[in-house]
């Protein structure tokens, strides 16, 4: 049974349309993925070396042990964010005549097959026989792996736990996200503490004592037996789905845009569809996130104003590229009715223009502290602003009209393929390099002030220029209209 | 009202529809019945420009609808949830679609408040969004939309499969009031026979992409459809005699 299972998921992982049909994006992915672990291969080979750069006083054995325990908290963190539910797979199975065990254990076995499980080998597995190993012996080496096996399988079920929790009652999460932040801030700020030392008491101590590893194999044993207990009496579909529990949804309005009419009317319901949706809202979380980009830039004096731009670009337009390299794909679901309902093409475009100048003048706000690396930085941002708003967007929408992929809004965002393909790979490119085609060559005859200022000319004339790109926009999408409107019906 | 001519729609060397001359009158009620995979929907998406044919031309009030939108103006439409924006609660989709055609909130609301029979306090004022409703509640809010826009032409496919019976029963007398009373041209398509030959005037029979029967309904047509989706299984009384034979034995 096991066996069919595995050869279920293994059809529905090579036949799901979010596995990215395109080589490319296979490729990148693989590439990704990859490169990912190559870095914590790396920083497990090099273990011993950051070590001591950063514990320079003490013992190498010694820091190891302190932080193995301080990862593992970290590791816990992370898992809630980012590792999936293994959920609703087994719905299909649910009614057939198959028993309770067998699912249940299948269910909690593949939880195992996680990419974070694979994280702490990858980074403790050097050192532990670089170091321990030929210091200690093998026993001791043999302990601590089992050791790290038993805390991984331990975090790996409390993770799941929790997360199923946190789907019932979203206060888990919350509750269990202020317990773990306490628990940093009390050994690192207010020195209740120490979990270095905890660490070291622990795995100091299976130096001597190798035999104490079968207290992690043991927890790790329990919170399985525990995670399987949950799971089989819990085997329903409203307890098993990723759903959150229903609150009462109230319209809302969005004033300022009610003024534009129809144009705003598609706007407001843009933004609606941004905001409760999970994938398009950790679009806009991410664009948040690039507000910090000038903390990088700005306070690097090496990066001069070449860079400026770049930073300036991505903190005004982070949305714009970010969001818009998916469009028309967010609407796919109801895109046949956009077609058929009583709304033009050039008023579909001109709500795009609408929210992405919402956006990037909202953004363009929001980076004006700034200011406190200087007043040429506000310029670039404004310039930079004042581009994207003018030709951003009109270079995203032209690839919209080109992206065929339609994209589920109640996945979420994190390592999500769905929708991603040669069109978004392209895209980043002429969006980064044009505004260095007009700046650089000025910028190499001491004259960037002269860039910039051609910069900003091309963004206001592409502002005022709009209503033509809107007709060459609109002539593209009527002949492109039918194989969209079909690449989004696949599903 | 609709004037079909040559029309070819070939998905791969399939010919999913082949109609080579049709035409819809204003004020026609017209019910299109065949078995899955007879061409129904793809005819519909095609009326409505989402599909481009291989071949042939539809007009709608004597324009070409394919790369045209004036259509759009007179021509309401639910075929699946794909048409319904499924994020938005009823209340704002229904409020968005009147405000396309320039109805105000009170507008919509005096609507909203003539299908509250039809509704059955189950949409307005719930808390939910679309995507949360049920197919069939999906399906009410499809409907109620299409009547908001006040169409001359409105098209459903398949109503009736995921409503319950006594909304089966409303949504027959909204439709026989909409075609008789204001004169509005409907084509449905269904599945339950009895109810297209209740509320259609004319029945397009259609058999792989094909209209086989053009039928005015009368009191023999719901029998006639019988006959045609009932084959092999002559519905006689032999069999049943047989076994009263084999019990009195």
């Amino acid at each position: 049974m096991i066996s069919t299972f595995i050869r279920h998921e293994l059809k529905a992982f090579w036949r799901s349309k979010n596995t990215g049909k395109s080589i490319a994006v296979r490729v990148v992915m693989i590439f990704l993925i990859l490169y990912l672990f190559g870095c914590i291969l790396l920083a497990g080979i090099g273990m011993d070396k950051i070590l001591e750069i950063a514990f320079p006083n003490d013992d190498l054995v010694k820091s190891f042990c302190g932080i193995v325990l301080i990862y593992f908290l970290f590791d816990l963190f992370m898992r809630l964010q980012l590792q999936e539910l293994p959920t609703l797979r087994v719905q299909p199975y649910l009614h057939l005549p198959i028993k309770r065990n067998t699912l249940v254990g299948y269910l909690a076995i593949t939880a195992v097959f996680s990419m974070f499980n694979l994280w702490p080998f990858l980074l403790f597995l050097p050192f532990i026989f670089k170091i321990i190993a030929p210091d200690s012996g093998i026993i001791v080496a043999l302990a601590f792996v089992v050791a790290i096996v038993g805390i991984s399988v331990f975090n790996n079920y409390l993770a799941l736990y929790l997360k199923r929790k946190s789907n019932l009652n979203g206060w888990v999460f919350l509750i269990t996200a202020a317990v773990l932040i306490l628990i940093v801030i009390a050994d690192f700020w207010w020195h209740f503490y120490s979990l270095h030392n905890i660490s070291y008491a622990f795995f100091g101590r299976l130096l001597t004592m190798p035999i104490l590893a079968i207290i992690p194999a043991l927890l790790g044993i329990v919170m399985y037996y525990f995670n399987f207990l949950y799971l089989k009496q819990n085997l329903y579909l409203e307890t098993l789905t990723a759903r959150k529990v229903k609150i009462y949804k109230s319209n809302t309005d969005i004033p300022f845009l009610s003024r534009f009419g129809t144009i705003g009317d598609l706007a407001a319901n843009e933004i609606k569809l941004v905001f409760r949706n999970k994938r398009s809202r950790s679009s806009l979380i991410i664009g948040l996130f690039f507000m910090f980009y000038g903390l990088i830039f700005y306070t690097n004096k090496s990066l001069g104003q070449g860079w400026y731009l770049f930073a300036g670009m991505y903190m005004t337009g982070a949305f714009v590229v970010n969001y818009g390299q998916f469009m028309f794909g967010w609407q796919a679901s109801h895109f046949d009715g956009i077609l058929v309902s009583k709304i033009t093409f050039s008023d579909f475009v001109k709500a795009k223009y609408l929210l992405f100048t919402t956006v990037s003048v909202i953004s363009f706000v929001l980076t004006i502290p700034y200011v406190y690396f200087g007043w040429h930085v506000l310029l670039v941002h404004f310039v930079m602003c004042v581009w994207n708003i003018g030709v951003t967007t009109t270079i995203v929408l032209f690839f919209a009209n080109r992206n065929f992929k339609r994209i589920d809004l109640s996945k979420s965002g994190t390592m999500n393929w769905e929708g991603v393909g040669a069109s978004q790979l392209l895209l980043t490119l002429p969006l980064i390099l044009t505004p260095y085609i007009i700046y650089t060559p000025f910028a190499v005859f001491k004259h960037p002030d002269i860039g910039l200022a051609l910069l900003a000319a091309t963004g206001f004339i592409a502002i005022l220029t709009r209503n033509y790109w809107i007709k060459q926009l609109e002539a593209d999408y009527y002949s492109k209209r039918y194989r969209i409107a079909e690449g989004f019906r696949n599903k | 009202m609709i004037e079909i001519k040559n029309l070819k729609k070939i998905y791969g060397n399939v010919t999913v529809v082949d109609i080579p001359q049709l035409s819809i009158a204003k004020g026609e009620s017209v019910g299109l019945v065949g078995n899955n995979g007879a061409g129904k929907t793809t005819l519909f998406r095609m009326i409505l420009d989402l599909i481009l044919p291989e071949s042939g031309e539809i007009t709608s009030n004597g324009e070409i609808v394919a790369g045209h939108e004036h259509w759009k103006a007179y021509t309401a439409s639910y075929l699946d949830e794909g048409f319904l924006i499924e994020y938005l609660t009823p209340e704002e989709y229904l409020y968005f679609i009147g405000g396309l055609h320039q109805q105000s909130r009170a507008q919509v609301d005096e609507t909203l408040t003539a299908l509250g029979d039809f509704f059955n306090g189950e949409i307005l004022n719930r808390g939910k969004y679309i995507r949360d409703l049920s197919k069939g509640n999906q399906c009410k809010v499809g409907v109620a939309s299409c009547l908001l826009q006040n169409p001359q032409l409105l098209m459903l496919d398949e109503p009736f499969a995921n409503i319950d019976p006594s909304t089966q029963f409303r949504l027959k007398n909204m439709l026989k009031d909409a075609n008789k009373s204001k004169g509005v041209t409907t084509i449905v398509s269904s599945h339950d026979l009895n109810h297209i030959t209740d509320v259609c005037d004319r029945i397009l029979l259609m058999e792989k992409g094909v209209i086989i029967k053009d039928i005015a309904t009368s009191s023999s047509t719901l029998s006639e459809l019988e006959d045609y989706f009932g084959v092999g299984q002559t519905v006689g009384a032999t069999p049943v005699v047989k076994i009263d034979e084999e019990e009195n034995h």
